[in-house]
């Protein structure tokens, strides 16, 4: 059942009491013919409708309709009588020969009449000229998920989210594609104030909408923080009437799921054997094979690590809140805990929070109000490393004999020379504390009647702390001889002052204008103390005092702020013909005074051709709106807050044994730097079908970046870092989609069905870098970078040798181009020559594959029956590759580390395999280099969410003093399909797995009470 | 009411415009800029800053004294496999452009010529004592000729940088000839610096270690006799004479973790180190000495730290002579004197030696990040066997003995008769094999094998003790593919 905007019916019922009662002592009592009729009215489902209005058409007799929907009204034998109430269809009866009437409202959904949370202000949905996707607080709530950030997934067209399913994560967002290789994540605004608290601070209980603002026209008001789109986020406010009490319970249960199969202790053991043997056959030196390897038999199953690591995990969440209003106000108020246990061993995620909203119309003329967030989490592991943990040998148990934690013998070679996993994440503490403060209080005065004036301040505050202590103990091979602490202390506090001054007024009844003009003033400063210290006589006592050795300290302080004048003017002629134009002037304290400021406009404009007198209304199509828009937005995210400046690091060296100051120039300068620029051009149109049973709405983008900040690449003959670099405007990209959201309500009545879906298209191009210079990307991967962003390709694409099956015999690496001289044998891969010049180089790397997904789409199917819903949710990904990096170590076969099942196919000789190559210590053909050997298709479906509920029904309920009770079980991440052999086919922005977390899905049983 | 409140509200915004000019104005708080560095203690402070990077593992640290390592003197030895494994494809010349010790040590002296350049430009500009000035000027000269000695020797042609990049400059030069890089800064700097430095006795308290005239002179003669230039590098090795250096009466005075094998009188330059402070040991800003931890005989605990690396071979153990000082000094065998009361087994390592000449005991240091042992860069028995081979090589073999025997003698070796007599090709060879004995795992061996008969001395000897693989192109190193991917510009060394 679709939620409706009742927030409007309860101030108008009371005031339609008064009205009416006045009404009915000045009724004109006239000489016809009277007689009384009586009736009920009653929604579709059968509820009473409370307060609906009797009038005799032409007249002001009248009644409303009382607590179980009855009325009684005196009326003319030959009247009519209507029946209306905000909402629904009215309905005109004449009452000639009827005395009792019993009458069914039908909802009037106009949707079109939502109001959607806009860039400071609000609009109605109709009104809209640009791509705005609005997603209800009620789609998003009782899912089993951490935050409000995994709940948007696949929600809105052209919102990507990408989660990494760690607890306490924040997730990221990518809106229309990947815009720059910078900060990519849109802006997040809570109640109207920009802000980097993660979006898992806010508990999913509190949000009313978020409403995401993806193209130009929409974002440009938020100027130079817009360019990657905005993400509005809105908590509740109280509604008029009757106090409301509400409390939620969810209870879950997670497990990992996905997990790679790896070797067991006779399987590495006889791998280990041939790789040492392999290795033997052109070593100088040759090695020793392990003793107790020479049979492989009687080592069984051995250790199974990922098994020991992972855990199934509960979740808990509750909330209780109570809101209330009247016409003098409103507040809204609630606390709640979320409590997480990790599915690895030793995790947790827990917090805290509190959300108080309220508004007060103090006077008539002048309204105050405020929101205020305040959350505390905290983060506990181990120190656990996934990869490492799949690296473990099989053949090494978790415990020694006498209960201490296991480690490799000596040599590495024959031991591997990881500590044990399982230990680090039990005897490790880690922890981070986080306290936020998101608050803002404003005030709306109307200094005459069509202007209003909005002055809101606004606060940010951040602080948080980490702590990590490591015990002292004899790991193998390197011992921890020292318990060490180290503790980090920080603060980011940001403030905001936004005013605006706005006049709506409508001329000779067709002109309809909104005009705004504001200004933002934001500036934040950041503080970091920390400190080590080692020695500690106990674990017990393991504060910074205790320590005993080797103290350091360190801390630093930053800072910066902007400044901004915005003015927006919507102007629309009798909703038929509907403009808005912006334009916003930021300065920011990153950018020298020479390149401080930039200025972006936008324009866009929408023609309701439904309201035209040419378009005849027929029951096909009810609402066509058409749209277009342009505009520039600016981005300044991932640069340094001084980078224009010339900076000389202090440091230290010595003389004759006593320390010195030093200074030196670490990072290049770049005084030039300025706004990257984002132009975007959009088309749209809205339609309603079908009396508004389908609602359509699509959009095509074109997105230009220029001027894009990328990490300069610093050679290292300039003598600056070339790991500290500086950003440099020196790219443009280029982004084209479409974007199709298709609602229906495909069955209405005693079963219903509703489907929402949508499917979104991206291309992604560099169109100019560095002056034609591909630009490497990314982090290093085994030492080398496998991504780079070069002109005609798409962003960060993935760059490295190609394949070329397997050399099965000596002739066959004799008659080849030379790959390693005194390294490639039989069994390694071959690479294709792409020069032709007989020698396998640098030279012959290639593009090989696309991070970013082409295709994103999301189905969500409910039905309803009586008192029972049943939501199914799709969501999925197409088009995008992965770089499973953790097959370099798990499927090299040339480390003592244990590899996934998939090198039993390896090659054991002529004919055995043409695309697992042979096991070979130390890897001498360098089998393992970046290539598409390691690229795999990303593509996936998920059934995300499936989730069963029963709302209890009003009689029983009402028994138990409840307004609503409901009950659902929730299952998220329920199954996958991909082809992807790692973890997790969603595997961060980047779109190289190294380490991700495995997919965990979740089964909750929850419960909603309302008071 | 409505008036008063709508008054407040426009003054609120005005204010807001008026006090909009300094609200974007933002300096940061943590690193000052080179243009506002005014007063003489920042003046030291960029030249400190250009001494350092001598001191990160990229050099002196680790990556010049592991040249020993490819020059044949000794295995990488550590824990096998994997580690170090960078530096055993070097060792047995199948390195690619990819090959991480090559990049390590391309990282290592070009932030120092930035720097050098750095106080090249800022401190002529300077108001402060003129002395002082000239000093910081001759400091930044040797060291910047000393980075670009290191580079051409290693890698052959670079690119030349005699100033600080500024907006609009070239940031992706071609590679300059190596000629021309001796003959414009290499050698007109140290030049420079002999002019500008004061002598060694000049320095006073925690100013000692500073680069002096001798140092510039000593490292000039180093110059000149890499490029054959043996009338001047005799000059430049008397200069050296003349100022005074000395050998120390005991070879290991030079080396060692306390305070009197500081900066002695044998000592012409130095690289400084502290011990332990706040920075982390892997960190480029370490002030601690690695030489010991590393090659410390592995799991045995007799340093801290002990990984084993740098185990000298048998054939290099061979080429001690009968009564030579030294052998005991330089390094661990079985049945050699004990090391801190602890008797050495041959098992300890592959090879059964190790390097004894850089261990600090555990009293003196007693963790892996604690030793404060300087390294040497230049001392006088270096330059005495400069000076003999200069003397040879311009036919004065005669006077080429008494230098030869000074060092001889030090080391125990007091027959005279040994360097008496000789012709000049049996001189070069007991000059040329003295120089691998005295300077052993100092990191100059890889040097001179590559300069000896223009370079075909080193394949010769390589090929003598196995390396078969070692040919022409491996008497330079690759230059780093990700350099070259970052830097299009810069050719590829012949055969990579």
């Amino acid at each position: 059942m679709r939620e409706k905007q009742k927030f409007f019916k309860e101030p108008f019922a009371y005031r339609l009491v008064l009205f009416v009662l006045c009404a009915a002592f000045t009724a004109n009592l006239s000489a016809q013919n009277q007689k009384t009729i009586s009736g009920n009215i009653t929604e579709e489902n059968g509820v009473s409708v409370i307060g609906a209005s009797v009038f005799v058409k032409g007249t002001t007799t009248g009644t409303v309709s009382d607590i179980d929907g009855n009325f009684s009204l005196s009326v003319p034998e030959s009247s009519v009588i209507t029946i209306s109430y905000i909402g629904y269809h009215p309905q005109e009866i004449p009452v000639a020969g009827k005395t009792h009437l019993s009458i069914v409202l039908k909802e009037d959904n106009q949707l079109l009449d939502e109001l959607v949370v806009i860039g400071y202000g609000v609009m109605k949905k109709r009104d809209l000229t640009g791509a705005v996707s609005s997603v209800s607080g009620e789609t998003m709530k009782d899912k089993p998920v951490a935050s409000i950030g995994e709940a948007l997934q696949g929600r809105a067209a052209g919102v990507q989210v990408i989660s990494s399913g760690k607890p306490g994560d924040n997730v990221s967002f990518r809106i229309r594609g990947i815009s720059t290789i910078n900060n990519s994540e849109p802006l997040l605004v809570i109640d109207g104030v920009p802000t980097d608290l993660g979006i898992n601070s806010l508990n999913m209980e509190d949000v009313e909408t978020v409403d995401v603002l993806k193209d130009a026209s929409a974002t440009a008001i938020y100027g130079s923080r817009g360019a990657n789109g905005v993400i509005l986020v809105t908590t509740k406010k109280g509604k008029s009437g009757d106090g409301s009490i509400s409390f939620s319970a969810n209870w879950g249960v997670q497990t990992a799921t996905g997990m790679p199969q790896m070797l067991n202790a006779t399987q590495f053991a006889s791998l280990h054997n041939e790789m040492i043997a392999n290795y033997n056959q052109l070593a100088s030196s040759p090695l020793t094979q392990r003793a107790d390897f020479a049979d492989p038999t009687v080592w069984g199953e051995g250790t199974d690590w990922l098994d020991e690591l992972f855990r199934s995990a509960r979740m808990r969440n509750y909330t209780v809140s109570y809101s209330g209003g009247s016409d003098k106000g409103n507040y809204y108020v609630s606390g709640g805990v979320f409590d997480q246990d990790g599915v690895v061993s030793n995790t947790s995620y827990r917090r805290y929070t509190v959300q108080f909203n309220s508004e007060s119309n103090v006077r008539s003329w002048i309204k105050f109000g405020n929101n205020i967030t305040l959350s505390h989490d905290i983060k506990k592991q181990g120190s656990y490393d996934i990869r490492g943990t799949m690296a473990s040998l099989p053949t090494q148990p978790v415990y020694n004999e006498d209960g201490s934690y296991s480690g490799p013998g000596e040599p590495a070679y024959q031991y591997g020379d990881i500590r044990n996993p399982i230990g680090t994440a039990t005897l490790s503490r880690n922890r981070t504390n986080g306290y936020n403060v998101l608050g803002n209080i404003f005030a709306e005065i109307k200094p005459a009647d069509k202007l209003t004036f909005k002055s809101l301040g606004g606060i940010d505050f951040k602080f948080w702390d980490q702590n990590s202590f490591s015990p002292k103990y004899d790991w193998k091979p390197i011992p921890q001889p020292q318990s060490s602490l180290y503790e980090e202390s920080n603060k980011s506090l940001t403030y905001l002052w936004d005013n605006t001054l706005t006049y709506l007024d409508t001329f000779a009844d067709k002109h309809n204008v909104n005009v705004m003009i504001g200004s933002s003033a934001q500036n934040n400063l950041y503080n970091r103390m920390n400190a080590s210290v080692q020695g500690f006589l106990s674990d017990n006592n393991s504060q910074l005092n205790n320590g005993l050795t080797d103290p350091t300290v360190g801390g630093t302080k930053n800072d910066w702020a902007i400044l901004s004048f915005m003015g927006r003017a919507n102007y629309n002629y009798d909703n038929k013909y509907l403009f808005t134009a912006t334009i916003r002037r930021d300065g920011s304290s990153r950018f020298s005074k020479e390149n401080r400021w930039g200025t972006f406009p936008s324009f866009s404009a929408a023609w309701r051709l439904s309201e035209e007198s040419f378009f005849h209304a027929n029951e096909w199509i009810d609402d066509v709106k058409v749209r277009l828009g342009y505009g520039e937005t600016g981005n300044q995210g991932g640069i340094d807050n001084y980078a224009y400046f010339t900076r000389l690091k202090t440091g230290q060296y010595v003389f004759n044994g006593t320390p010195v100051s030093t200074l030196y120039p670490l990072v290049m300068p770049n005084q030039d730097v300025q706004w990257e620029t984002v132009r975007q051009f959009n088309a749209g149109v809205d339609l309603s079908l079908l009396n508004q049973r389908i609602n359509l709405t699509l959009d095509a983008y074109l997105k230009n970046t220029s001027d894009m900040l990328v990490p300069m690449s610093v050679p290292i003959t300039t003598g600056y870092s070339d790991i500290y670099v500086p950003s440099v405007n020196a790219g443009e990209i280029r982004n084209k989609g479409l974007e199709l959201t298709v609602s229906s309500r495909n069955l209405t009545g005693q079963f219903e069905w509703d489907t929402d879906f949508n499917v979104s298209y991206n291309k992604n191009e560099v169109i100019k870098m560095n002056d034609g210079i591909a630009l490497f990307t990314g982090g290093d991967i085994n030492m080398t970078k496998v991504q780079v962003s070069a002109e005609g390709r798409p962003v960060n694409a993935f760059y490295g040798y190609v394949t070329n099956g397997i050399f099965q015999n000596q002739e066959e690496v004799d008659r080849y181009a030379t790959q390693v001289t005194g390294g490639t044998a039989p069994g390694d891969i071959k690479f294709r020559d792409l020069d032709n010049n007989g020698v396998i180089n640098a030279d012959d790397r290639t593009f090989i594959g696309n991070p970013f997904p082409e295709w994103t789409f999301s189905m969500n199917n409910s039905f309803a029956y009586g008192n029972f819903d049943l939501q199914v949710f799709f969501q999925g990904v197409a088009g995008n590759d992965i770089y499973n990096a953790n097959r370099i170590w798990q499927e090299s076969m040339s480390v003592p580390q244990n590899q996934t099942t998939k090198v039993l196919d390896r090659w054991t000789g002529e004919g055995t395999s043409n695309s697992v190559p042979r096991a070979v210590y130390s890897d001498p053909n360098q089998n393992v280099r970046h290539s598409n050997r390691f690229i795999e298709d990303g593509s996936y479906l998920r059934l995300k969410n499936l989730t069963l509920g029963y709302t209890l029904p009003k009689s029983v309920a009402q028994k138990a003093q409840l307004s609503m009770a409901r009950l659902y079980l929730s299952c998220q991440n329920l199954f996958t399909l991909t082809g992807y052999s790692g973890f997790d086919p969603e595997v961060g922005a980047g779109g190289v797995d190294l380490g991700t977390y495995p997919v965990t899905r979740t089964i909750s049983l929850g419960l909603n009470i309302q008071f | 009411m409505r008036k008063i409140a709508y008054i407040i509200g426009l003054l609120s915004v005005l204010t807001l415009f008026g006090s909009c000019s300094d609200f974007l104005d933002k300096v940061p708080y943590e690193d000052p800029s080179a243009e506002a560095l005014t007063d003489e203690a920042s003046a030291i402070a960029l030249v400190n800053g250009a001494y350092q990077p001598l001191q990160r593992p990229k050099l002196y640290n680790m990556r010049i004294w592991t040249l020993d390592i490819i020059a044949g003197n000794s295995e990488v030895g550590a824990g096998g496999g994997t580690d170090g494994i960078e530096t055993v494809t070097l060792a047995n010349f199948v390195a690619t452009a990819d090959n991480a010790a090559a990049l390590d040590i391309w990282r290592g002296p070009n932030p120092g010529i930035l720097y050098c350049n750095t106080v090249l430009e800022n401190v002529p500009k300077m108001d402060i004592d003129e002395s002082l000035k000239n000093r910081s000027i001759g400091e930044a000269k040797f060291l910047r000729a000393n980075y670009y000695f290191i580079l051409v020797q290693l890698f052959g042609d670079v690119p030349m940088t005699v100033s600080t990049p500024k907006p609009g400059d070239n940031l992706l030069p071609e590679r300059t000839d190596k000629m021309t890089i001796y003959n414009e800064v290499i050698i007109p700097d140290l030049k420079d610096a002999i002019e500008l430095l004061p002598v060694r006795e000049a320095y006073s308290g925690s100013d000692i270690g500073r680069a002096s005239k001798g140092a510039a002179a000593g490292m000039l003669a180093k110059v000149y006799l890499t490029l054959g230039m043996y009338a001047e590098s005799l000059q430049m090795s008397e200069l050296v004479e003349s100022l005074g250096y000395t050998l120390n009466s005991d070879y290991s005075d030079s080396f060692g973790g306390e305070e009197r094998h500081k900066n002695t009188a044998e000592s012409l330059f130095e690289v400084q180190y502290y011990g332990l402070t706040k920075a982390g040991f892997w960190s480029d800003e370490n002030q601690a000495n690695w030489l010991s931890t590393y090659m410390g005989p592995r799991n045995t605990g007799w340093v801290g730290g002990a990984y084993g690396w740098n185990q000298p071979t048998q054939e290099f153990v061979d080429q001690y002579e009968n009564g030579d000082l030294r052998k005991d000094k330089t390094i661990l065998y079985e049945g050699g004197p004990d090391f801190d009361g602890k008797s050495y087994k041959a098992n300890m390592s592959n090879t059964g030696y190790n390097v004894r000449k850089f261990l600090v005991p555990l009293s003196v240091s007693p963790d892996y990040n604690t030793n404060s042992a300087n390294v040497v860069v230049l001392r006088f028995a270096d330059v005495l066997l400069m000076k003999a081979e200069a003397l040879n090589e311009l036919g004065r073999t005669t006077e080429a003995e008494e230098p030869l025997y000074q060092v001889r003698k030090r080391a125990g070796l007091t027959n005279r008769g040994d360097v008496e007599n000789l012709t000049t090709e049996q001189m070069r060879e007991k000059i040329r094999n003295e120089r691998r004995i005295e300077l052993a795992f100092e990191g100059h061996r890889w040097f001179d094998i590559i300069r000896w008969d223009n370079g075909q001395y080193a394949l010769d000897f390589l090929h003598s003790i196995g390396k078969i693989n070692a040919t022409q192109k491996h008497l330079l190193f690759p230059i780093p593919q990700k350099e070259r991917d970052a830097n299009p510009n810069l050719t590829q060394n012949q055969g990579y």
